[in-house]
């Protein structure tokens, strides 16, 4: 069995090639840093090539996580051949990385990618020329048409056997004379087909090579003196001045290969001087957006949400599925667990998938044509005031749709304090289920004032802002935002396979979760409203029993007791306390549960949804204007439902990170709820209280957390303002 | 001169590149390089989306800043 790994820059179509050689389904976003850890598959055709799909990397520079997983695999697994991805539009570039992996010594087969945009920009590559230059093949390849792979593999079988690529690229005198005096030095530590390398990397101080060597520190202080030589000699850091030549020994390379016709800017340089343009970025970005929300919210999103709502979930399944068990005779308590609890419940957030669709289908299409990469650009100078990176743009745009992908999408932020940092607050921007709240709540009570629906997004911004503001100042966030570096790929004809791909992942992975999480949801509290303990038909005593009424349940009477943390935010009635526990399954559930508790005539959510605010009525009843945007502000900032619970878990994947960002959405829903609701009544004239006082200490608390200087580390301080002063 | 003072659709000749050594290294390995060339294509408050080796690049003002024209 042969062992080949997949190297390459990021969006050099790595994982398209690696589709199209092992038929994976591996998700490809015109984006770049898809691939995160290494994916291996078997060639279709030939089982007996096993290909490691390594993640895209700029160099074998062990900076990030990506780089340090591909180095450690290269060095440690020893593949029998590296398949090079070159993406030859931007050869220069890519061939810095080939540099490296060459001077590993592991046999190379260079796949040159994307050879039909060099012939169409009128440019030539000479790949017989370049394949003696490097000394490894060279095949031209095309990953999305699938050509060339063939003679890619075959090359790849035959590269295999070889013992050492002959790889042998000069440095300038002085770095030659330093790597020979280093290569003595650390003979016998390292392998010899290594040796090369390794020099390279003790002259560029990498450390973490020189720790897998276990070097005595006589030879670590006589590499030292060697390095700083070279420095004198050269004037520049070392690392510098392997970067440098290495990239002075690709242009003589290419100069000599490559024969380009264009001089002026490229059809995708021209689309960026327009759409990153000082002045019409974001005007052009809005129009997007407005776009992209009218078609996938308000027009076909909405036709087929209503469908799937009311028409599959309700009279083509539900209704009759109850008539059904009504005939046959199933036990009341059954048929009242299917039907209301499992499809009722599974069914209202299934009902959302056909919107989410059409959105992630608008949104597939944005990021293949190469438009998202620029978004996150267009959006950094604004969210670096709030200590969030422009990334963080994405997951909050979608999360408007559903929380869940939103959570999902921070995935493509590789800086961990940034990832973090947007899976905590990308909650809080108002998703399509908590709209019906916002609805019932400035129909019912407000009497269908314009300005409440606006304000729960305001309220969810500003949320966002503060926490960027306060979070960053916390240990586990303390420093800048990571400085902002992307390569932004070329802008290209959507592959409708690759957008329907993405959109089919991520919609199958929130279907999924309907099926797991938010089914055992649904059962249980659907076991917690629909049980309690009656007064038996016998007269003595109580039983349990199924209730007829939700407020004899067991979430009624444990509602009630919980009612009382809720006095303070103005909502502290059983019927809210139960109201926002069940939003946990689903948001709209709190407009569903208000409608059940409240004996309301017809489906709560269908009311509100037609606009008939006047038999809502009774839900306005226990409310003011007051305690009911409390209740909301509240709802809209608490925890999110369980299907985002689930993705939080699953993007921070460690369980104390979760329980902390959950535990930040409650605590600052209550603040935000608390001191709205306080104040409120003291301007209203309600008198000073105690709970005006709490409402002014917890006001200062958080001024205090905002303008408190950010935290620092007092010893890691020093070295790094040595180092900033340099 | 910075790099965040260039002129749009100017190609410049990269002088030096300052900024801590993680840093300094990651924008060399991304092709900004001394003797290398770059062209600004188009900025944004100092923020600059630049073509470099034939690919775009965005950075932020901050790095923009540590190199060097």
């Amino acid at each position: 069995m042969i062992t080949a790994a997949l190297a390459g820059n990021p969006n050099s179509g790595k994982t398209t090639l690696f589709n199209a050689l092992t038929g994976a389904n591996q998700r490809v976003g015109n984006w770049p840093g898809v691939t995160v850890d290494k994916k291996e598959g078997w060639v279709k055709k030939d089982r007996s090539l096993r290909i490691i799909d390594l993640p895209g990397i700029y160099s074998l520079s062990p900076y990030t996580l990506e780089e340090v997983i591909s180095r450690d695999f290269l060095l440690d697994e020893k593949p029998d051949v590296v398949i090079n991805l070159v993406d030859a539009s931007n050869i220069e570039r890519n061939l810095y990385l080939t540099t490296q992996i060459l001077d590993m010594g592991i046999p190379t087969v260079i796949a040159l990618n994307m050879m039909d945009v060099v012939r169409k920009a009128g440019d030539r590559i000479d790949t017989k020329k370049l394949s003696q230059s490097l000394g490894c093949p060279v095949v031209e390849i095309s990953a999305l048409k699938g050509e060339g792979l063939e003679d890619l593999l075959r090359e790849a079988a035959a590269a295999a056997g070889q013992k050492k690529a002959p790889f042998e690229r000069r440095f300038s005198a002085p770095v030659e004379q330093a790597l020979e005096k280093i290569g003595a030095l650390i003979a016998g530590a390292v392998p010899e087909e290594r040796r090369r390398w390794y020099s390279i990397k003790f002259f560029e101080q990498d450390a973490k090579a020189a720790e897998k060597t276990g070097l005595a520190p006589e030879a670590l202080g006589a590499i030292d003196k060697i390095i700083k030589e070279g420095e004198k000699a050269l004037d520049d850091a070392s690392a510098s001045i392997i970067t440098g030549e290495s990239y002075d020994y690709i242009t003589g390379i290419t100069s000599a290969c490559i024969k380009k016709s264009r001089k002026g800017l490229s059809a995708s340089d021209k689309i960026d001087r327009v759409v990153t343009n000082k002045w019409l970025a974001l005007p052009i970005f809005a129009a997007v957006m407005i776009f992209v929300y009218y078609i996938s919210v308000t027009t076909i999103g909405a036709i087929v949400t209503d469908f799937t709502n009311d028409t599959l979930f309700g009279s083509w399944i539900m209704e009759p599925l109850a008539g059904w068990f009504e005939e046959i005779g199933t036990a009341g308590w059954l048929a009242s667990l299917i039907v209301d609890g499992i499809i009722g419940g599974v069914g209202a957030v299934l009902g959302f998938v056909p919107q989410m669709l059409v959105l992630f289908l608008m949104l597939s299409l944005l990021e293949d044509v190469g438009y998202m990469a620029r978004v996150a650009f267009i959006m950094d100078r604004i969210f670096r005031r709030f200590g969030l990176s422009g990334k963080t743009f994405i997951p909050l745009l979608i999360s408007s749709g559903c929380g869940v992908p939103g959570v999902m999408a921070s995935r493509t932020i590789e800086s961990e304090r940034d990832r973090r940092l947007t899976v905590m607050t990308t909650c809080f921007v108002p998703c399509g289920a908590k709209t019906p709240i916002v609805a019932m709540i400035a129909g019912a009570v407000f009497g269908g004032v314009w300005w409440v629906a606006p304000s729960a997004y305001f309220v969810g911004l500003g949320a966002v802002i503060i926490s960027g503001l306060i979070l960053k100042k916390t240990r586990p966030f303390a420093g800048k935002a990571a400085p902002f570096v992307m390569e932004l790929p070329s802008y290209h004809v959507p592959a409708m396979g690759n957008v329907l791909r993405s959109m089919g992942e991520r919609g199958w992975s929130f279907i999924k979760r309907a099926g797991t999480i938010i089914l055992m949801a649904s059962i249980v509290v659907w076991f917690f409203s629909s049980f309690g303990f009656v007064p038996a038909e016998d007269g003595g005593g109580t039983s349990f029993a199924m209730v007829e009424e939700m407020d004899e349940s067991m979430l009624a009477v444990a509602g009630t007791k919980v009612a009382v943390i809720f006095r303070p935010l103005g909502f502290g009635f059983w019927q809210a306390t139960v109201a926002s526990i069940m939003g946990l399954v689903a948001k709209e559930e709190v407009v569903g549960v208000f409608g059940v508790l409240f004996g309301v005539e017809g489906d709560a959510l269908g009311l509100v949804e037609d606009g008939d605010f006047g038999a809502l009525s009774p839900i306005a009843a226990p409310f003011t204007m007051l305690t009911a945007y409390s209740f909301l502000v509240f709802n809209l900032l608490c925890a999110p439902c369980f299907a985002a619970m689930g993705a939080i878990r699953r993007e921070m994947n460690s369980g104390k990170w979760t329980a902390f960002a959950i535990s930040y959405m409650c605590v600052l829903a209550y603040a935000a709820a608390l001191m709205f609701y306080q104040f409120g009544i003291l301007i209203a004239g309600a008198g000073f209280s105690l709970g005006s006082v709490v409402a002014i200490a917890v006001l200062a608390l958080i001024i205090w957390l905002l303008v408190k200087p950010a935290w620092t580390e007092k010893k890691a301080a020093a070295p790094l303002a040595a180092e900033a002063a340099r | 001169m910075p790099l965040t003072m260039a002129q749009i659709g100017e190609v410049n000749t990269i002088k030096s590149i300052g900024g801590k050594t993680d840093t300094k290294n990651f924008l060399e390995h991304l092709g900004f390089h001394v003797h290398g060339t770059v062209q600004v294509i188009s900025s944004q408050a100092g923020n600059v989306i630049v073509n470099i080796k034939d690919s775009r690049v965005a950075i932020n003002k901050d790095l923009a800043n540590k190199i060097m024209i």
